[in-house]
């Protein structure tokens, strides 16, 4: 029997341990963040619906379209402009990446200057107000010494106006020294094709519409030139037209991505791509395809490149060469690409313009499936007056004063045995413009955190084009997140601190002014076109709409004309160069642009970091491509650490057994190794770059990838290599079937 | 008797068909042309952008974790000179005769009245018989409640959910896609269009190797490639009716 | 048997047994219950908090040495109901003695193969959706699916077995509840549910405990045989066979005798009094037993094995390749036939089979030899599924390692405790023994 006062106890406690229950449960909950963050939301924004953005994709130098999708404030996908001619609605892997670009965790959030010594990388926060002061004062010394041009302004290529910016910048303060670089800028095919063919501007391969592509060592579906809208040619190329499909070869030492999609891989030794070029130019004009007056000019030019001559030379069997010349004559059309890969040897230029020579004799320029030319761009191209060879020399010599940077990142991407660093501790200040702490960044003495691309104004005249003048509009998608602002506005504010021409010549507010008035030139002088948008203000809103403008009326096909004399002087029957000889170092070393980090710039990028490599599925890390019977004479097992010696370095990377490359050769991909560059990329990998001279090619001033040897040596340690594929033998379990091609096949 | 028997099995026969509807509302389908798929994987990091997938990091890499809810399988055959290398998109092959809904205890994964695989993640409770049960090893265990490094967790896509430890997930064809498309055309009283949704790897395709549609429509782009002669699905003898159809690749055979 | 042990003594042995604790067993007892928690409770308790990625599971090999444990366990559970439901059929004779610790042996390992489902589950605190009651969801449980079987065999296994032991339990605990004093004074009058020992209601029992023998018996075939189909039902190669219900049972009654005879070797030592009652006898029987299991085991691995090479699948060719030829299990196939072959056939003697020496150590070998047998069956069907890209490895990681030790840690513990507080040896049914011999 219960008593009373057990009764009121036993209700005392329970009434007391409920409260401090639900104390303690409610204690431990975390506090309610809110659903929508505004309290009172801008008008264009309503909760759960979003907002699309046209925009410009910067993860490239493609320049394909994107569209942003914006979620209350917050960039959440991005996707191809389907109204974009040359991606229309599709993306690669890293365009869909620019999102961590954004919202990285190891974004520059303000502007800092340098604390202690250059090498301790230590930097302390400051304002907008501090840093544009110590830089005006920097600039301001130098004009008071008569020493403007000690100024030099270093960015990545820009075809926009930003680009006309920064030049009108240089011009006014005084310096001629405006160098834009990186490590994939195509100027040896702009060279080769000035030089061959005459035009200042790359044409559109149209690979939609050929019946026999051949790929010179041209990444075309990966990572070269402009990989989507190549990918998309390609589709259409395979299945998209009733009735045919084209042929692809490809024609280089490793075999790429777009390698493993071809017909046929002929592997052939490293540095001769422009000889069987030739060789079969040759066949073309022996076996009578070529119907044109100078034949036999052609014949006596050609005579060196008789396909028994260079069979040996080459690698390849004369009788492959000669059938594979006339299936390419009589393609009509076909098309000859010379990619990354031929164009990364030190006398490069020449293999591209062995590859334009056998267009021509094949009749393809200037024809549908062949090479089309585009149009002069409608904004005057930024001409980069000097190359980095400029800076490094006059860096040397101590005639910099001030260098700033913009959005590159040469102390990666060129070979420290440029000696890229030493030039940078002869510069006494160095500003970087950038949104990451990479290694150039880590380098300065005064850091401007930029906008990214997601946030930032911008135009891109899109190279090569579609046969039709096409310029994209960036436009920001979100509000920048952090302090950071436009490289455009920096350098107005600064103008307007410096004051006098320069101010008087810059008068813009800030960069979208500049923007908005320079597009306000294009539209009058393209008036004509546009009857249905009388005011600016339409077309603007038209133009930002659908993310840029292009003309698909005016396709003017310029007219190309193969200039003989000229490339003559740029052929040659020896193969290019490599550095080292054979005995000591019996590998040539073939570098390539990883399809996730390009030449380095997203190894902070964790999707791409975690994105299995296509040829290799190998994860987070760097590794060595070596032929598996030259690995099984050596010893070598997958994943061993190999030790790699050029005569200019050494690095230590794992080894993977690849079936796809010459037993001479050895591979290894750009873009790991970076020292800084945030918790994704940083002391990950190695920088492959580090093997080569610094030497850099005349014509071009650019540094040739594949001019190297090596050796290689097994060490005792087992590295450190992540893939994600099991096994990748069917053992016919007819997974991936096939079935055989025949003439006239039918969907 | 018989009509009674009939009757009384009529009722519990609407219970053999998969998702227990007579008819499908729709039938998704992919068709993937494994002659324009070229293995660049762009599909790939569209669906980690779509679908809230989180980054392993590398020593779970190593552990085989990743989050890949669709892959690029690379096949190689033959040795240096004479290589050939085949690609081939695995997703979530969303099984008319699913090994995992049958595996499942609670019903976190079931069939729903389009035709897809369906998974629930706040009914799983991670007995992994789905998984051990697919032959097609598509399905990827939360391993951990994942962390996003802040900003990152901004770029999260508030349509789909965010799964905690425990949970199975896999592809969905981006089922929260197919919500807003129906949704979209019930707002505008009509059906879905061919193209109207697409799922994010087959948008971002650049080869255009992926369709997506309904293979119920007669007139749609699937139907029409579900047609050619080149069409065969993956382990097909096994009897799990998928629903995405491959076309083969065009090949010199050895 | 020496038939001049009276009753009493019989009485007594059994409380002094129980009663009488020297400081050895205080000890062990302490060092036990700390490994236990060490080993079984503490890992698990990290892995709900911080994931199952503490395990070495990964894509594909999703189940690893949990469910080998669970199915362990579930096997082992399996030869104490033979040996107390089946033999009390058959009236065999030498059951007696040890069907209690037997029976004892199921009732644990059952509840340990039920704790190794929990392990298993990513999110165990869900762990009663697979129960189908009704709920405000209006969503029963997939009664298709093969671990919802699991859940009502196992469910009713264990049920059974509970109900079981305690009907044999009730005359054992009424004989000894006026000998003792304290708190088990009134835990044994409580349990023993006032049983008075007249004739009604021993035949009332003994009707009630051959009705619930052979209702139980079908268990033992059923109960693992759908535990087997768990793995049968998917499509795997390796796991798809129709040959693992009658393997499965196999290897469970197998197992569970080498239990069994682990368990009575230790109990003889450690306890004085139960070397009266468990003699070379009931070894020699049990050998016996442990020998026609060893045939029947090995006839049906062969027949796995030949169905496997015969069957023109390469999917079924790369999983036994796998377990033969390579490198890291070829071993372990190896220690598995011998152990499971090879070493029993050494029980057709008379000497070894009632050496109790030596059957301890064949039981060892039995045990481990089954372990590994469970261990191989997932640890190469999983990592060679269908498509050989996603094909890997399976290593077991720490965690895992460490709960499978605790698991028999926490069976001895139990065991332990329940030594102290129950009859281990089957008071009613030895007498019995002698009256009727």
């Amino acid at each position: 029997m219960l008593k009373r006062r057990d009764f009121l106890k036993a209700l005392g406690l329970g009434g007391v341990g409920t409260g401090l229950g639900f104390m303690l449960g409610e204690s431990i909950k975390t506090p309610a963040t809110n659903l929508i963050p505004y309290v009172v939301p801008p008008e264009d924004i309503v909760p759960g619906v979003a907002n699309w953005y046209s925009s410009l994709c910067t993860q490239c130098n493609a320049g394909c379209g994107i569209i942003v999708r914006v979620l209350e404030g917050r960039a959440k996908k991005i996707e191809g402009n389907p109204h974009h001619p040359v991606n229309q609605g599709r993306l690669c892997a890293m365009g869909q990446a620019g999102l961590q670009a954004l919202y990285n965790p190891d974004r520059i959030k303000t502007p800092l200057i340098r604390k202690g010594s250059r090498q301790s990388e230590e930097f302390r926060a400051i304002t907008w107000e501090e840093a544009l002061s110590v830089l005006a004062e920097n600039l301001m010394k130098l004009k008071i010494a008569s020493n403007t041009e000690k100024l030099f302004l270093l960015s990545s290529v820009i075809r926009g106006h930003m680009g006309h910016l920064f030049e009108t910048f240089m011009q006014n303060f005084g310096s001629p020294n405006y160098i834009q670089y990186d490590l994939f800028q195509h100027k040896e095919l702009i060279f080769a094709n000035k030089v061959s063919m005459g035009i200042n501007i790359l044409p559109h391969y149209d690979i939609g519409n050929t019946n026999l592509l051949l790929s010179f060592g041209a990444d075309f579906l990966n990572t070269w030139l402009s990989p989507v809208n190549h990918s998309l040619g390609y589709g259409h190329m395979r299945q998209g037209r009733h009735g045919s499909r084209g042929r692809l070869v490809q024609i280089e030492p490793r075999l790429s991505l777009s390698g493993a999609n071809a017909d046929e891989w002929i592997p052939v030794r490293p540095g001769t791509e422009g000889i069987l070029a030739l060789g079969l130019a040759y066949t073309i004009i022996e076996e009578g395809y070529y119907k044109g007056q100078d034949i036999n000019e052609w014949n006596k030019i050609l005579s060196p490149y008789k396909p028994e001559i260079i069979s040996e030379l080459t690698n390849t069997d004369n009788e492959r060469i000669r059938t594979l010349a006339r299936e390419f004559a009589s393609a009509r059309p076909g098309l000859a690409i010379a990619g990354e890969n031929a164009a990364s040897y030190t006398d490069g230029v020449n293999h591209i313009i062995a590859v334009n020579i056998l267009n021509h004799l094949a009749d393809n320029i200037g024809k549908t499936g062949g090479v089309i030319s585009n149009p002069e761009a409608p904004i005057k191209k930024t001409q980069s007056l000097k190359d980095i060879d400029a800076l490094l020399r006059n860096a040397r010599a101590g005639e910099v004063e001030t260098l700033i940077t913009y959005n590159t990142n040469p102390v990666f991407t060129l070979p420290h045995n440029s000696k890229i660093q030493e030039a940078l501790e002869n510069i006494p200040f160095v500003v970087s413009l950038s949104c990451f702490m990479d290694e150039t960044t880590a380098h300065a003495d005064l850091i401007l955190p930029t906008h990214t691309s997601l946030e930032d104004w911008g135009d891109d005249i899109s190279e090569p084009a579609t046969g039709y003048n096409t310029a994209t509009i960036m436009q920001p998608a979100v509000s920048p997140l952090y302090d950071s602002r436009n490289a455009g506005d920096i350098l107005l504010s600064t103008a307007k601190r410096l004051g006098n021409r320069l101010q008087k010549n810059m008068p813009w507010d800030n960069f979208r002014d500049f923007f908005i008035e320079s597009w306000k030139t294009i539209y009058e002088k393209q008036r004509h076109t546009y009857a249905g948008e009388p005011v600016f203000e339409d077309f603007w809103n038209k133009v930002l709409t659908q993310g840029g403008w292009w003309d698909q009326e005016k396709r003017t096909h310029q007219s190309i004309h193969f200039i003989k004399d000229n490339v003559k002087r740029f052929i040659s029957s020896s193969p290019s160069l490599f550095q080292g000889n054979e005995d000591e170092f019996p590998f040539y070393l073939i570098l390539y642009a990883h399809s996730g980090y390009y030449d380095g710039r997203h190894a902070n990028l964790p999707w791409l970091q975690e994105m299995p490599d296509p040829m290799t599925s190998v994860v987070w890390g760097t590794w060595i491509e070596i032929n598996p019977q030259t690995a099984g004479k050596m010893g070598i097992r997958e994943g061993d650490l190999l030790l790699v010696e050029s005569p200019y370095g050494k690095l230590h990377v794992p080894a993977y057994l690849y079936p796809g490359i010459r037993p001479d050769t050895v591979s290894i991909p750009i873009g790991q190794g970076h020292k800084t560059y945030g918790r994704y990329a940083g002391n990950r990998g190695s920088n492959p770059l580090d093997l080569l001279p610094g030497i850099s090619r005349h014509e071009t001033g650019t540094i040739p990838l594949n001019s190297t040897r090596v050796k290689i040596t097994k060490s005792s340690e087992k590295g450190n290599l992540v893939k994600m594929e099991g096994i990748t033998k069917e053992f016919d379990r007819q997974i991936v079937q096939t079935i055989p091609p025949y003439e006239r096949r039918q969907n | 008797m018989s009509r009674f028997l009939d009757k009384l099995f009529a009722r519990f026969n609407i219970y053999r068909e998969p998702g227990y509807y007579g008819k499908y509302d729709y039938k998704w389908t992919i068709v993937i042309d494994l002659d324009k798929c070229d293995g660049c994987e762009a599909c790939v990091i569209a669906c980690h952008a779509e679908n809230n997938l989180p980054i392993v990091g590398e020593e779970e890499c190593s552990k085989n974790r990743a989050f890949n809810w669709i892959r690029i399988e690379r096949y190689v055959e033959g040795e240096y000179p004479d290589v050939r290398v085949k690609f081939i998109p695995i997703l979530c092959q969303q099984c008319g005769k699913a090994r995992c809904e049958v595996g499942c205890p609670t019903y976190a994964t079931y069939h729903n009245q389009d035709g897809l695989n369906v998974q629930v993640y706040n009914r799983c409770i991670g007995t992994f018989t789905c998984a051990t049960y697919c032959p097609y090893d598509v399905r990827h265990f939360n391993w951990f409640s994942y962390k996003w490094e802040a900003p990152l967790e901004q770029q999260l896509n508030p349509d789909v959910t965010v799964r905690e430890k425990g949970v199975m997930e896999k592809c969905t064809f981006c089922i929260q896609r197919i919500r807003a498309g129906k949704d979209h055309a019930k707002d505008e009283g009509r059906e879905v269009t061919d193209g109207d949704i697409q799922p994010a790897c087959v948008q971002t395709c650049p080869t255009g190797a992926m369709t997506f549609g309904d293979l119920n429509d007669p007139e749609s782009r699937v139907s029409q490639l579900a047609k050619s002669e080149r069409r065969y699905r993956l382990f097909e003898d096994l009897n799990t009716d998928p629903s995405v159809i491959y076309l083969k690749r065009v090949m010199k055979q050895t | 048997m020496d038939t001049n042990i009276s009753y009493k003594e019989i009485n007594d042995d059994v409380i002094d047994a129980m009663t009488r604790t020297g400081p050895l067993y205080y000890v062990v007892l302490a060092i036990v219950t700390i490994l236990t928690l060490l080993l079984f409770f503490l890992p698990w308790i990290y892995q709900i908090k911080v994931g199952q990625g503490v395990t070495g599971l990964n894509n594909p090999s999703y189940w690893g040495v949990y469910l080998v444990n669970f199915v362990f366990w579930v096997g082992v559970a399996h030869a104490g109901t033979l040996i107390s439901a089946m033999l009390y059929i058959t009236r065999t004779q030498w059951r007696r003695s040890v069907h209690r610790s037997a029976e004892t042996m199921t009732f644990f390992a059952l509840i340990i193969a039920v704790s190794f489902i929990m392990v298993h589950m990513g999110r165990v605190w869900n762990f009663y959706w697979v129960l189908p009651y009704p709920n405000q969801r209006t969503i029963w449980t997939n009664f298709i699916s093969p671990l919802m079987f699991d859940v009502f065999a196992i469910g009713t296994y264990f049920l059974s077995s509970l109900i079981f032991l305690y009907f044999g339990l009730i005359p054992d605990i009424a004989a000894i509840r006026h000998r003792s004093a304290g708190w088990r004074r009134r835990l044994y009058v409580m349990l023993s549910l006032g049983w008075r020992g007249t004739d009604r209601e021993w035949y009332i029992r003994d009707k009630a405990y051959m009705l619930f023998s052979v209702l139980i018996m079908p268990l033992v075939v059923s109960v693992h045989s759908i535990v087997s189909w768990d793995f049968a039902l998917g499509i795997v190669p390796g796991l798809h066979k129709t040959v693992f219900a009658p393997y499965f049972v196999t290897g469970a009654l197998y197992s569970g005798f080498a239990g069994v005879v682990l368990l009575i070797s230790i109990l003889r030592r450690v306890q004085q009094s139960s070397a009266k009652y468990i003699t070379e006898r009931h070894y020699d029987r049990i050998g016996i037993t442990l020998l026609a299991l060893s045939l029947l085991w090995s006839y049906l691995t062969i027949l796995e094995i030949v169905m496997g090479l015969t069957s023109h699948s390469s999917f079924e060719l790369e999983h036994l390749r796998y377990k033969l030829l390579n490198p890291g299990f070829a071993g372990l196939t190896a220690l598995m036939i011998f152990s499971n072959t090879i070493l029993p056939l050494s029980l057709s003697i008379r000497k070894v089979r009632v050496s109790i020496t030596c059957q301890f150590i064949i039981s060892i070998f039995i045990l481990t030899g089954m372990w590994l047998e469970r261990f191989l069956i997932f640890g190469t069907s999983l990592p060679r599924k269908f498509l050989p890209y996603a094909w890997h490895d399976y290593h077991p990681g720490w965690v895992e390692i460490a709960i499978t030790a605790g698991s028999f840690f926490l069976f001895i513990l139990m065991f332990m405790i329940f030594m102290k507080i129950f009859p281990v040896i089957s008071i009613t049914e030895v007498k019995e023994e002698w009256t009727d011999s």
